[in-house]
């Protein structure tokens, strides 16, 4: 299943400055690990060791939240990368 | 409390509006809000919040104006460069609305004052630019039941939450823990002068609806601001049970300041000091040049750089320790050292031997090494 994923700024380094990819798979750890592909060390700054979400990190897909990596993820669905911001 | 004849040809405009009304306006003098941080978030929030006849508005800020603030903290014009932000912006709105009160609150946030401060307030505006002070504030307003309107930016994008507790998540159910050093900020990011603009005043927005009481707040929804495509995005978040101060069995009962400074403190005890006269005779010497990291944003870097410098930025550094050298002294650089010396508490954890870092950055090298190096 082909999805958009938008990449928190912090990360535009990984994606050529691009806040908008196209992501494959039928759920997140399968979208996070095509993105990986694409895109190598872009999951451990938001997936840690355990495979947990940073708690720095937030997933959405679409408007709700994901707490896991086996959130589904459907044709047309949007990813969204969160990432706690600390500018003023 | 009611308002005066000057006060209520002032407000007129909120008076004709049938949700504000003398009621509405009469409220807004009377509360207290807390603007945390008087930057670019700060600038346009305590502007409009004076302007709307908030009774008594607080300015936390230590830091002192300085000449690149003036691209965005409006609060501020250029004969106040040098100037404590608070003094400074007390000074401006008083005179914008001579109706209110304004206090300078010249001092950094610390967990031992934080409580006594907000208890003073009514509602708390967060456009401070530490994520440590983002968990101080969130801290205590969870445990005073203060509602809190936080913002943060980064280069095109923004984020804005309304946390009020008791109705909502709070700041820690949205993000249980980050640390500085994580994520650059404006002054190692860049930000585009006018985003703030638009999230401060989102926060003004949100503070005068909750003194007001009218609308809906922005509880338990994040919302995000792309300024490029110009689109916002809304997310449901959810309270957490488990959360360290909000939660059933909470863990954070006080506001306490962040354990890494001293942990970074302690580490930074196997840290070698470099001026830039000591690298640049380093360099000189003929023997093995050791490894140079320079960890600032790329587009610093390709403003001018140290000859074959590597560029790795301080975020990506956690994942990326593996192209460190373990031997040979590593020099880590950024613009002021800051960054480079959290890159050597960073590399000494992992085993990097002897990281140097060159204090002053690569300011300190154009100051007194080579006039010619471009800094960004």
């Amino acid at each position: 299943m082909s999805c958009t994923v938008r990449i928190a700024s912090p990360l535009h380094s990984y994606t050529a400055g691009a806040a908008r990819v196209g992501g494959r798979g039928n759920t997140l750890a399968e979208v996070l690990g095509d993105l990986e592909q694409r895109f190598p060390g872009i999951r451990f700054r938001m997936i840690d060791e355990q495979d947990r979400i940073r708690p720095h990190m937030r997933l959405f897909v679409n408007s709700e939240e994901a707490r896991d990596l086996a959130a589904p993820v459907r044709r047309g669905d949007t990813v969204h990368v969160i990432c706690a911001l600390s500018g003023g | 409390m009611t308002l005066s004849a000057a006060e209520r040809a002032r407000y007129q405009r909120h008076l004709s509006l049938r949700e504000i009304g003398a009621a509405g306006q009469e409220k807004l003098k009377a509360a207290r809000v807390l603007i945390v941080g008087a930057g670019g978030l700060g600038s346009p929030a305590a502007l409009y919040l004076a302007a709307a006849g908030c009774g008594a508005l607080g300015l936390v800020d230590f830091d002192r104006v300085d000449v690149s603030n003036l691209q965005r903290q409006v609060l501020f014009d250029t004969a106040a460069v040098g100037e404590l932000k608070a003094e400074a912006g007390r000074a401006r709105l008083a005179a914008l609305n001579p109706e209110i009160r304004v206090v300078a609150h010249a001092l950094e946030l610390k967990a031992a004052s934080v409580l006594s401060l907000l208890a003073e307030y009514d509602l708390v505006v967060d456009g401070s630019d530490r994520l440590s002070t983002r968990y101080i504030v969130n801290d205590a307003c969870v445990i005073l039941g203060r509602p809190l309107v936080s913002a943060a930016i980064h280069r095109f994008e923004g984020q804005l939450t309304t946390y009020v507790p008791g109705r909502g998540p709070c700041y820690r159910c949205l993000f249980p823990q980050a640390a500085d050093g994580m994520v650059a900020n404006c002054a190692e990011a860049g930000v585009l002068g006018v985003l703030p603009g638009v999230l401060g005043t989102l926060q003004a927005t949100e503070a005068i609806k909750l003194i007001t009481g009218v609308g809906t707040p922005l509880v338990g929804r994040l919302l995000t601001y792309d300024a490029l495509e110009l689109r916002f995005h809304e997310f449901r978040v959810e309270r957490r049970r488990d959360c360290a101060v909000c939660g059933e069995a909470p863990t954070i009962t006080a506001p306490r300041d962040p354990p890494a400074p001293a942990a970074a403190a302690a580490a930074a005890d196997g840290v070698r000091r470099l001026s830039a006269r000591a690298l640049s005779a380093l360099l000189e010497t003929g023997a093995p040049a050791p490894p140079l990291i320079d960890v600032r944003e790329p587009w610093e870097f390709a403003t001018g750089h140290l000859p074959d410098a590597v560029n790795i930025p301080l975020g990506e550094l956690p994942e990326r320790l593996a192209e460190v050298p373990r031997t040979g002294g590593a020099v880590f650089i950024c613009r002021s050292g800051g960054r480079s010396m959290r890159a050597c508490t960073l590399a000494l954890a992992a085993g990097v031997a002897a990281p140097a870092n060159l204090e002053g950055g690569m300011l300190a090298w154009a100051a007194d090494v080579d006039p010619t190096q471009p800094v960004a």
